[in-house]
């Protein structure tokens, strides 16, 4: 019995033991169920909040560019982009998506393994640009395929033949320095760099919006948090209306192509930029999406003549004769010369030693030496403008041409060119180092001065449109989100020593220069009364350069030209053809003349024996 | 005396208030607003379980009306049946989440180990209480009444279901301290568990608790070789869980050990579960989300949300209101078995309680501490709560015969064995 009774007691004590280590430790449990749920409150809710919420930006559209006909020129389109997880992602599905994605199981596995070599646990890009129609089948069964999500991105479309690879730009992604001092940008965002699509970034890019999406632990997506009233709305970019003609642009680019060189047409008038190439260009499609790095690295690599280098706005390049007009204005507004004034071409002008003419002009006013580019004429006209005013005052007047400064056109990285004075002289050769020689070659445009081919359609737009220096521009006008429209002031600036009579002398040279001079050939055409001066620069590196400027309807102008084709000989057969083509393009609305436009786009460059 | 007053209401209504909060749960995990994401059949779980609780309902109330002693006298044929039934899954199982531990009968299936728990508390008890002694005093007596323990927790282990078959092991030092066996070597028997878990934490600690442990065993047993021995083991087990960590175990077995004690280092690997149980239960603050409100539980950031972490569920959408009602109803029923051990006179049924309140108290413990972050992530149902038809039928079975001998305790008493 006694035992017995040990026993129970014995037991008793036993449970009795075990109940306070069981209730001690439950009460372990409860204290730590109190740490968490309500000490730790702080610490975990948050964390809860951001597990189920995630913050997608929507990208802002950017902004569409049209022509000056309305015709829109660059636009967007989505792309779709598929992004993995790997840790999420079962390796077993490989297959699915392979399938799917119409594409060999191996390619997906090959891609999966770049991946995970990147990150198990952050998403990285699987496949890019991704077809609609495979796309959409992924999207329907993307419950099946834990850790697969996309993106949708947006990419630049040209829609019409423009190019335009320098008036209108390429785009890049953001580089990191960017999108930290810029909060309106984030990691993935492109911005303009080049073209209008860089002078007009600010407008066209918008402002990104930002959706707040309930998501669960495969990140799929429940639905919107808060009924989306947390959510921001992206604003899309402001529509550019430019003064491009999409024909006159593509047909210039079409012309220009194989060539080295640049153009620039205007309206004369306010100063808009119809057309604007320089060349050789690049596929602006193949650096409008994704970063075509083999691509990138071409251009860049030098072999294919610099194309991402805006010969139209930032080439420097001696004008040659089509300097010669503005030299007339100079001469007959100083009263240097008259209109009558004539000088005797015997093959040159002598001044300590012969200064070549092309040939034996014998007697020639004004507009015979336009006509037909007699360099004796403006040798003789410099040198007397230089002795009796100085080279200061023609430095000045040519500047209010617009040479020699910058524009402030809205497109980057423009030059300002080179319209020499003595100072210039001085830096360029050293004090007393420069002469009357190196003076008297600025007065047929040679020497130490070079000009872009925006600026020299200034000056064309000036003499055509009564002596106003009009500010090039590309766009007219910005359309905000709203509708609300912003013209671009462009400014005119009446050049003050400009007088009309003068003008008349000048223009009637150029128009005979077309009639009977270097543009007899590829200018003239009975419908449009053009007016216009050919140039052949030399150069010292290997062809001459050609040149032509020219303005058309003659009383009326609505179209300037300037075109430069480097190495391209003489101006009359490599550019006035070209600025030809261009004005009939425009003020016909076609081009009737194939057998021009056959031997531009034929064109082989040929050794200029003389200069016009 | 009317029949209700005789009955354990206590036990039963811990039971009932323990089921429909697991009900509530499982069904806010399986059947929330966005549940149409979740795989078909798990869609299911809350009608399944429904039916579970009504056919263990059922045998709870059958099981009343049954003789007090047959338990007893039908252990060993119950504990050889369901042995082998556990040990032909491994053979002809069905394998569910890597544990081949169901047996396909007829459309339901049967995870065969949660019965087997049951009888082998019933051979076990039997054993133990059969010897004319109720002594495990006797090394040979002591010696048969683990293996009868170990052998089904073995087999179990090869249906590659660590978490159930570590169930099994308390009940080796539990039933052999009651039966007798001397405490220091009891404690001796669980000093391990105790230093492995603080060598986890560091290697420190598990030496402080080794030396602590083998101080206690002195106190309590006043033998020094006994301590000695206790001394050497623990440090060895310490050694051990180092070497085990470092050289012998599986890298992803030691990434989640790795991620117990710091789940940042891998927070979307290893370290995910911990991390997204224990935002899920702190996020749930003290009042809770609500019903259906907790992001964690309806976005599915938890995995096994029904079964192993169902205790997440609970706590995001009721808070500690809901943690505590479910921590101190536990408390209530472990408490009541083990007082009604004290109280009932008959080794059988005392030996039965406590080994119940062993078994439910251990599922508790891992559960409860994988889910709140204090040990390494080990998948087991919470009792009664839980998703699982057939634990959730062998724990009220269970339940069921200690509501049978409180019931009857008297003519237990009347007709107990010869002491």
């Amino acid at each position: 019995m006694s035992s017995s009774y040990q026993q129970t007691q014995h037991l008793k004590t036993s449970i009795r033991i075990l109940q306070s280590v069981i209730a001690t430790i439950m009460l372990i449990l409860l204290g730590r169920a109190f740490q968490l749920q309500v000490i730790d409150y702080d610490e975990y809710a948050p964390v809860s909040q951001s597990n189920s919420i995630r913050q997608e930006q929507i990208t802002a559209a950017r902004g569409t560019i049209v022509d000056r006909n309305g015709v829109v020129i660059v636009e967007n389109t989505p792309v779709y982009s598929l992004y993995v997880t790997p840790n999420v992602f079962k390796d077993s599905h490989a297959d699915l998506l392979a399938e799917l994605m119409n594409v060999p199981v191996e390619e997906v596995r090959a891609r999966l393994a770049k991946a995970r070599a990147y990150s198990w646990h952050r998403p990285s890009r699987l496949f890019d640009e991704v077809e609609f129609d495979d796309f959409s089948k992924v999207e329907e069964n993307i419950w099946r395929l834990p850790g697969l999500s996309h993106q949708i991105e947006s990419k630049r479309v040209y829609p019409t033949d423009v190019n335009g690879s320098h008036v209108l730009g390429y785009l890049s992604e953001v580089t990191e320095k960017e999108y930290k001092s810029d909060s309106g940008y984030s990691l993935g965002d492109k911005a303009g760099r080049s073209g209008i699509e860089r002078s007009y970034e600010q407008n066209l890019r918008g402002v990104n919006g930002v959706e707040y999406r309930v998501v669960n632990a495969y990140g799929q997506n429940i639905g919107p948090y808060e009924n989306g009233d947390e959510d921001l709305e992206p604003v899309k970019g402001h529509t550019l209306f430019t003064s491009i003609d999409a024909r006159v642009q593509a047909l210039a680019e079409e012309l220009m192509k194989g060539k080295t060189g640049s153009l620039v047409a205007m309206d004369p008038r306010n100063g808009e930029i119809i057309a604007l190439v320089s060349a050789p260009d690049f596929d602006i499609d193949r650096l409008s999406g994704k970063m075509d790095l083999p691509y990138w690295r071409e251009l860049n690599s030098g072999g294919l003549g610099r194309p991402l280098f805006n010969r139209a706005v930032t080439t420097r390049q001696p004008p040659g004769s089509t300097f010669k007009p503005l030299m007339g204005l100079i001469g007959l507004r100083l009263g240097v010369i008259t209109a009558e004034t004539r000088v005797f071409c015997s093959g040159g002008y002598f001044l300590g030693r012969l200064y070549r003419c092309t040939e034996r002009h014998g007697s020639q006013n004004l507009e015979e030496a336009i006509q037909n580019s007699c360099n004796t004429y403006y040798y003789s006209l410099m040198h007397k403008i230089v002795q009796q005013h100085g080279l200061q005052m023609w430095h000045d007047m040519a500047k209010q041409f617009g040479l020699g400064r910058l524009s402030y056109v809205d497109l980057p990285s423009e030059d300002t060119g080179i319209l020499p004075d003595s100072l210039y002289f001085d830096r360029a050769f050293g004090v007393r180092k420069w002469g009357i020689g190196d003076m008297i070659s600025l007065g047929i445009g040679q020497g130490a001065m070079g000009f872009s081919p925006l600026q020299m359609a200034v000056v064309t737009s000036a003499i055509a449109n009564g002596g106003n220096w009009v500010q090039p521009h590309v766009v007219r006008t910005i359309r905000d989100q709203d509708g609300v429209e912003t013209m671009v002031k462009a400014r005119v600036t009446k050049i003050d020593w400009v007088r009309d009579a003068d003008l008349e002398v000048v223009k009637q040279g150029m128009r005979l220069a077309v009639l009977n001079g270097g543009g007899r050939i590829y200018v003239n055409m009975p419908e449009i009364e053009v007016a216009g001066k050919t140039g052949t620069a030399q150069n010292p590196h290997g062809f001459d350069h050609g040149w032509y400027i020219g303005f058309a309807p003659l009383n009326e102008p609505t179209i300037a030209v300037a075109v430069i084709i480097e190495n391209g000989g003489f101006g009359s057969i490599s550019a006035a053809p070209i600025a030809s083509l261009l004005i009939e393009q425009y003020l016909s609305g076609e081009v009737k003349r194939e057998n021009v436009k056959n031997a531009v786009l034929n064109f082989v460059p040929r050794k200029a024996e003389v200069r016009r | 005396m009317t029949w209700y007053r005789q009955f354990d209401w206590i036990t039963f209504g811990s039971w009932a208030l323990l089921t429909v909060i697991g009900l509530t749960a499982i069904y806010s995990a399986t059947l929330g607003p966005v549940s149409q994401f979740l795989p078909e059949s798990i869609q299911q779980n809350f009608s399944k379980q429904l039916v579970f609780v009504a056919l263990a309902f059922c045998g709870l109330v059958l099981i009343q009306f049954t003789a007090p002693r047959t338990f007893e006298q039908v252990s060993y044929l119950a504990y050889a049946f369901f042995l082998l039934l556990t040990l032909s899954t491994i053979f002809i199982g069905v394998e569910v989440n890597g544990a081949k531990s169901w047996l396909d009968i007829g459309g339901f299936r049967l995870q065969t180990s949660e019965l087997m728990k049951v009888a082998t508390l019933m051979a076990v008890a039997n054993y133990l209480t059969s010897r004319r002694d109720i002594s495990a005093v006797r090394i040979g007596t002591a010696v048969t009444a683990t293996l009868l323990i170990l052998v089904p927790a073995v087999i179990i282990l090869l249906q590659n279901d660590t978490g159930t078959a570590l169930v099994f092991l308390p009940l080796i030092p539990v039933m052999l301290f009651l039966s007798g066996l001397p405490r220091g070597v009891s404690l001796l028997m669980i000093s391990p568990a105790i230093v492995g878990y603080m060598s986890l934490i560091s290697w420190v600690l598990g030496l402080l608790a080794a030396i602590i442990l083998a101080f206690l065993i002195y106190m309590i047993q006043k033998q020094p070789w006994l301590s000695v021995a206790a001394l050497v083991f623990n440090v060895l087990v310490v050694v051990g869980v180092n070497v085990a960590l470092t050289e012998v175990l599986q890298p992803h077995q030691v990434n989640r050990i790795e991620a117990f004690i710091n789940p940042q280092v891998d927070p979307r690997g290893a370290g995910w579960n911990v991390i997204q149980a224990t935002t899920a239960i702190g996020s749930g603050g003290f009042f809770g989300k609500g019903f259906l409100q907790g992001t964690q539980t309806q976005l599915r950031f938890l995995p096994e949300q029904w079964t192993d972490f169902i205790f997440c569920v609970i706590g995001e959408e009721w808070g500690l209101l809901g943690t505590s009602v479910v921590i101190i109803t536990l408390l209530v029923l472990l408490m009541r078995l083990m007082s009604n051990a004290i109280s009932i006179k008959n080794p059988f049924s005392q030996l039965m309680f406590v080994g119940a309140a062993t078994i439910f108290f251990t599922h508790v413990l891992i559960n409860l501490g994988s889910t709140m972050g204090l040990m390494p992530i080990i998948g087991i149902p919470l009792p009664f709560i839980s998703y699982g038809g057939s634990a959730f039928l062998a724990n009220t079975l269970l339940l069921g015969i200690c509501l049978n001998a409180y019931y009857y305790q008297r003519e237990l008493v009347v007709f107990g064995k010869a002491r």
